[in-house]
């Protein structure tokens, strides 16, 4: 082999090497930049022509720095200078994260590695660069979603966990489940269900364990709510909902769960519920004081009778020939009408009683019927006429049966008023229940009164507002509230025949809950 | 002869739509001697009872249907002379004026003394009593004036405006001896013991 085919084989070969080099360069998704000992940039690759904005030929010659913004522009030059002189590499050999300049001012995230050409002297350098704006945005996302997740949970006091099986994951508590749990963030780790169990509150326990087993063994999901004791003693109401996942086989994956710290929500519930039984319970009290007269009446008959009955057998006794059967009729009638009196205090007593507010499945009728005999007397020495209609079905509503009552009592009372002006063979109130078209029960109190104007409909409801002598204004606004808190509306409307019919609803239940 | 409804025994009729104070009432009534009638109603009671019955009414204020207040309205319309005890509740005093503005004789609440009820009645009964026996007088009066014939009333109605015979003879064209004819069958048919007698009871029936 001649030298001069020696040459030509090593020049083929340096050819080869370069077109292998400009096709790596130009394949290379990262901007490639070679620069000498005084930072004067060689070449320039096309990723790097793109990243940014320079054309190769511009930048031959210019100093690499104008790559950069400050301040990372001066240092680049002192770290190039140190290792000319010390031989000291700074970021020579090692990736660093920094910002980068484009050609039109705008600035990018960008990951730099610089390594040295071997061989040269004076020196010649590589440096690749990256543009991660990409990564460091979603890395951004996802620290800020966290971040707000975190703050989300504090807000709403709620913390989530989720619990592996296979062993391949680690538990996770979020860092506000800590303190829902009446813990510090970043104290050791502990298996939620095995710290919860014993925090539970004795009373809600079993029901607890219940609920875990169901979630467990079914693919139901958990939705409770139960107190517990904090390790400081406090007592808490949370809201526990949880979910099972379980791979093809049915072995179970893992449970997600988040616990609802619901302390502060439930004792503003009882708070409102404590303060509508009481206005309830004034409200009882006022639409009685409004019957007065009835009861003192309802009262006074049986009272009369009994006081003449006896008397009368003072009298028979006193006499020479009286007859026993007489006296005999006469003591039993003493002992019923004594009985008589008494149920009329007792269903007095249970309705004006301040007592705990129970709800309970009722039979709509029989509100009606109750009220039918609560509201007799007083409708009839107002010579009023009451009529029953019932709903066939017999429907049951979850109520509570006496507050109801009171807001029939207190419309039946309002039309009984309103008749007052009215003829007598007009005086008459139907009490209906009906099933709704949206499955609701409707209660129905229609009258023939003098009806209901526009201007009084528009205020009927406000507090204090009263068309009568001596009214509280309070009826129709408790009663509202009542139906309210029964997850049921109250309105009111003109009788087609003349007077007003007032309307409310109740949910009802669906029969089989009851049996 | 008629108007004897006085002489007999006079009934206490109860109005109350309570049962068991009406049967209470009777048992009462009856137990001092009273033959009691009860009714559950206004209504009933007007339909049933005879102007010319002796008695009194016992009468529930507050009742449905017709009230106490407008049954004693209607007795009223009709001139009845029975008369009423009202018996009233608690609150029910304002209607309990009213009832005695309208002639009531007497009201009492319940529940009440026996004997407070029972002396009530007997006031009632005794000045039912006597208001039919004054009843029954003028009744007798005026059928004995219509015995009188068209010269005979004339004559009376001189003699009661205090004219003399001769005067009256005067007046009627009539010789005076006719007149004292006249007079004496007057005194005879109204059954006169006196002159003062006779003025009575024109003065009585309003026929002066």
């Amino acid at each position: 082999m001649t030298l001069l085919r020696v040459a030509e084989l090593q020049e083929e070969r340096a050819h080869r090497l370069e077109r292998e080099f400009q096709a790596v360069l130009d394949a290379a998704v990262d901007a490639v930049v070679l620069f000498d000992h005084e930072g004067r940039i060689e070449l320039l690759n096309h990723a790097g022509e793109r990243m940014f904005g320079y054309n190769e030929q511009e930048v031959i010659g210019l100093k690499v720095n104008i790559l950069l913004p400050e301040p990372y522009r001066s240092q680049h030059e002192d770290y190039l200078r140190h290792y000319i002189e010390a031989g000291e590499p700074r970021i020579i050999g090692i990736g660093r994260e920094l910002i980068a300049k484009r050609r039109d001012g705008s600035e990018f995230s960008a990951e730099l590695a610089v390594g040295r050409v071997q061989g040269t002297d004076p020196p010649r350098f590589v440096g690749f660069i990256r543009d991660i704006t990409v990564r460091r945005n979603a890395e951004e996302a996802l620290r800020r979603s966290e971040a707000q997740l975190t703050i989300a949970q504090e807000i709403a006091n709620l913390g989530n966990y989720v619990v592996h099986f296979d062993g391949k994951y680690e538990d996770y508590w979020s860092p506000h489940l800590y303190r829902v749990l009446g813990r510090r963030y970043g104290e050791p780790y502990i298996a939620v269900y095995e710290y919860l169990e014993p925090m539970v509150h004795p009373a809600d326990r079993a029901r607890w364990r219940q609920a875990r087993a169901e979630l467990d063994a079914s693919g139901r999901q958990m939705d409770t709510e139960y107190r517990v004791i904090h390790p400081d003693g406090s007592l808490r109401y949370v809201h526990h909902i949880a979910q099972t996942t379980r791979a093809a086989d049915g072995r179970l994956l893992r449970q997600v769960g988040t616990l609802h710290d619901i302390t502060d929500r439930r004792r503003a519930e009882d708070e409102a519920r404590q303060m509508q039984d009481r206005i309830a319970h004034f409200g009882r009290i006022s639409t009685m004081g409004e019957m007065a007269a009835g009861i003192a009446h309802e009262v006074n008959q049986p009272l009369t009778a009994i006081a003449t009955y006896a008397q009368a057998c003072q009298r028979l006794i006193g006499q020479e020939d009286f007859s026993n059967t007489e006296v005999e009729a006469a003591l039993t009638h003493i002992g019923a009408q004594a009985l008589r009196a008494g149920e009329v205090i007792r269903r007095l007593r249970t309705f004006v009683k301040n007592r705990e507010v129970r709800r309970e499945l009722v039979e709509a009728n029989r509100l009606i019927e109750d009220v039918l005999t609560l509201a007799q007397t007083d409708a009839r020495h107002n010579g009023v006429r009451m009529l029953l209609e019932q709903a066939p079905q017999g429907p049951l509503v979850q109520a509570d049966a006496v507050q109801i009552q009171q807001v029939i009592l207190n419309l039946v009372r309002n039309s009984i008023d309103a008749m007052v002006e009215v003829p007598e063979a007009r005086r008459e109130i139907l009490l209906r229940t009906l099933l709704d078209s949206e499955g609701d029960v409707e209660f129905m109190v229609a009258d023939r009164g003098v009806g209901v104007d526009a201007a009084t409909m528009a205020e009927l409801f406000n507090p204090f507002f009263t068309t009568k002598p001596g009214g509280t204004g309070l009826g129709l606004s408790i009663s509202r509230s009542i139906v309210r808190a029964h997850g049921g509306k109250l309105w009111c409307g003109a009788n087609p025949g003349g007077g007003a019919r007032f309307f409310f609803t109740l949910p009802a239940v669906p029969a089989s809950a009851g049996s | 002869m008629r108007g004897n409804s006085n002489q007999a025994r006079p009934t206490i009729f109860v109005v109350d739509d309570d049962a068991a104070v009406r049967d209470a009432l009777k048992l009462l009534l009856r137990s001092v001697g009273h033959a009691v009638e009860t009714f559950g109603s206004a209504q009933e009671f007007l339909d049933a009872y005879a102007e010319d019955r002796a008695g009194c009414l016992v009468l529930d204020i507050r009742m449905p249907g017709m009230s106490g207040l407008e049954l004693q309205q209607k007795l009223n319309e009709k001139h009845s002379i029975l008369p009423i005890i009202f018996i009233t509740g608690h609150g029910d005093v304002p209607m309990a004026v009213e009832a005695m503005q309208a002639g009531a004789v007497d009201f009492i609440q319940k529940p009440f003394r026996d004997q407070d009820l029972i002396d009530r009645i007997n006031q009632a009964l005794e000045k039912d009593g006597a208001n039919r026996a004054a009843l029954g007088e003028r009744n007798d009066i005026r059928r004995r004036l219509e015995t009188l014939t068209p010269r005979e009333r004339e004559v009376l109605d001189l003699v009661v405006h205090g004219k003399a015979n001769k005067v009256i003879a005067g007046d009627l064209k009539l010789s005076q001896r006719t007149v004292e004819i006249h007079r004496a069958r007057v005194m005879e048919k109204m059954q006169a013991s006196s002159l003062a007698h006779l003025v009575r009871m024109v003065l009585e029936v309003g026929q002066v």
